[in-house]
Order: structure tokens, then C-alpha cells, then sequence
């Protein structure tokens, strides 16, 4: 079975890096960035089945990211992330074209779920 | 603000925590299935988790310092200890405007007898004006010193196109007069500068 490749942008270092071992663990194949700029450069040069994105990023929103991203691949299902206790930021985020939100912390069966089902969703989306 | 920021940090740590806390019991359940446990990965892991508790301990102590600076309008209290808690407090809301605050200033204390909440509010609206208001991506700077009878905090920061620094005069005026201070701002070689004057009794 084909590992469904992830990329999982958030600036909390530490985070992303247990959450990546945590799905590649289950079998994804994950890549990580803790700013815009890297998650930018990661997309140019490697194909990705879904982006898993936080709201905050520094120096830019995390939906002003996800709109550049979209502009370039516009098939990419989006997950997002918010630490926020309102979920105002990620509810924009979905009418701005983001597949799912979810509130940290995350829990990892519900986000496997939601990546299976995004990753579902970009195979019908892909030409 | 700073209670909505406090809140949005130590969901993080509790977040990144939990990520560790669900790791090791990945590992530990791999283990269940004959995969040998990697015990320097354990120890790295729980330093992992002593360093997220210090840091969400550090973040709990310096907004506990902020909350009880309202319980006395009248205290005595260092000004330079005010002020380092603030420019720690903002850390996290000035990463997200893409910025820093950097603090410029040491010991000795400088004994202030005044409304700490009201100071503290200062010194937040101003870096907040920065926040709004300048180029990003070079720091905001913070100094706080003692002349004579009085202390001066200055914040500065590079002005994006001439930054009306009277808007900025106005938008603080009311947290300026709550702390008996005057506000003094400058615009020279590209650096804004808003300069406070506070009596220290």
C-alpha cells in the first residue's frame, strides 16, 4: 500500500517532531517545517497527499500560508490546527477552502482519521 | 490580550506534552510487540518533558506576577522587574507579527511607588503600538533607566515610511496620563521612538 505522504507545518518545534514520529510510526510518510518560508520550499520540491497546517505561524497567518499554497496546488486538502479556545480563526479557514480543523491538543486517531478522509477527498479532486 | 496570549501558550505546551506522553506509549506498546525499547530515546524524551514543564511553570509565574500586579492600585515595586516580565510576556504575540522585543536593560532595580497595573499597562499598549505600526523582522528595543527624581522606558523601533508618530502619541495618551507620565516621541533615521517619563514616587 502506497504510504500517503504528509506535511505537517507548525513552529512548535518539539511538537511537530514527536507528532511527526507519532504517524510515521503508523506508517506515513511525514516531512516537517516550523516556518512559511521552509513549508513554501517543501511543496516546490515534493509532492504531499495532505498539509496539515497551524493558524499561527510567525510573521504570517497561518491562513494567508494556506491561501498561497492553495494558489499553487489547489487540490491539496489542508487540515488545520488551532490553539486557539475559539474556533472563529479555523471555521474561516474552512470557508477559505480548508478540508477539517482541529483543536490542540490534537488527538492522533482523530487526526489519522481526518488525513485518511482528506487524503480520500484529493484523489477525487486530482484531475 | 496578555490572557488570551498566556492561554494560546500553555494550550501549546500541553499540546507538545501530550504529543510526548502519546510517543511514549507508541514506544511502549512497540515494546509489547518484541520491539526493544531504545532507552536513550526514553531519556531524551522525559527531558523533553521536563523542559515544556518549565517552560509552561516560567509562563504560569510571569502572568501570575502580571494578574497581582491589580490587587494593589498603590504599591511599591522595581520597575525593572515590571518591565522584564512584560517583554517576556509579549514574546509569543511579537513572533507572531513577525518581530522580536528586546530587552535592554539590567540591575540594578529601579524602586518605583506607583500603580503597577496601570504600568504595566503602558508598557504593553507601547509595544503594541510598535507591533502595529513598524517595519517587521528587526526588533523592538526596550530600555528602562533611573534620571534623577524620575525613570525613563523607551521603546524604539524601526518606523515603516515615516510612521505618524502622533497617532501613536493619541492612541497612548490615556494609559500615559493613568501612570502620572509624559510621553515624548522621535523620528530620526528611520527609528521611532516613543520615550516615557515616569515619577518613581
Amino acid at each position: 500500500m502506497e504510504r500517503l505522504r504528509i506535511l505537517l507545518v507548525d513552529d512548535e518545534e518539539d511538537l511537530v517532531s514527536a507528532m511527526a514520529e507519532r504517524l510515521a510510526l503508523r506508517g506515513f510518510q511525514v516531512q516537517t517545517a516550523t516556518r512559511a518560508a521552509e513549508a513554501l520550499g517543501h511543496l516546490d520540491e515534493n509532492p504531499f497527499d495532505v498539509l496539515i497546517l497551524d493558524v499561527k505561524m510567525p510573521g504570517i497567518s497561518g491562513l494567508s500560508l494556506m491561501a498561497e499554497m492553495k494558489r499553487k496546488h489547489p487540490h491539496l486538502p489542508v487540515i488545520l490546527f488551532t490553539g486557539h479556545g475559539s474556533v472563529a480563526d479555523a471555521e474561516q479557514g474552512m470557508q477559505e477552502g480548508a478540508f477539517d480543523y482541529l483543536m490542540k491538543p490534537i488527538d492522533v486517531e482523530e487526526l489519522i482519521e481526518k488525513i485518511r478522509s482528506a487524503a480520500g477527498s484529493k484523489k477525487g479532486a486530482d484531475p | 490580550m496578555i490572557g488570551a496570549d498566556v492561554s494560546h501558550e500553555v494550550r501549546n505546551v500541553l499540546s507538545v506534552i501530550g504529543e510526548y506522553a502519546g510517543l511514549l506509549d507508541d514506544l511502549v506498546g512497540l515494546a509489547d510487540k518484541g520491539r526493544p525499547l531504545d532507552h536513550a530515546k526514553l531519556r531524551n524524551l522525559s527531558t523533553n518533558i521536563a523542559k515544556q514543564v518549565r517552560r509552561g511553570t516560567e509562563t504560569m509565574e510571569r502572568f501570575s506576577r502580571f494578574a497581582h500586579a491589580a490587587d494593589e492600585p498603590l504599591a511599591s515595586f522595581d520597575l525593572v522587574a515590571l518591565v522584564e516580565n512584560m517583554v517576556a510576556l509579549v514574546q509569543r504575540r511579537a513572533a507572531l507579527a513577525g518581530c522580536r522585543v528586546q530587552a535592554e536593560f539590567s540591575p540594578p532595580a529601579i524602586p518605583v511607588r506607583g500603580d503597577p497595573f496601570a504600568l504595566q499597562h503602558l508598557v504593553f499598549s507601547a509595544i503594541q503600538a510598535m507591533l502595529e505600526s513598524l517595519e517587521k523582522e528587526e526588533p523592538i528595543r526596550v530600555k528602562v533607566a533611573r534620571r534623577g527624581p524620575e525613570a525613563v522606558l523607551c521603546v524604539s523601533g524601526p518606523a515603516a515610511g515615516g510612521e505618524p508618530s502622533g497617532r501613536i502619541s493619541e492612541q497612548l495618551s490615556a494609559a500615559v496620563d493613568k501612570c502620572r507620565a509624559s510621553l515624548e516621541t522621535s523620528l530620526a533615521d528611520g527609528v521611532l521612538s516613543l520615550v516615557f517619563t515616569i515619577p518613581i514616587q
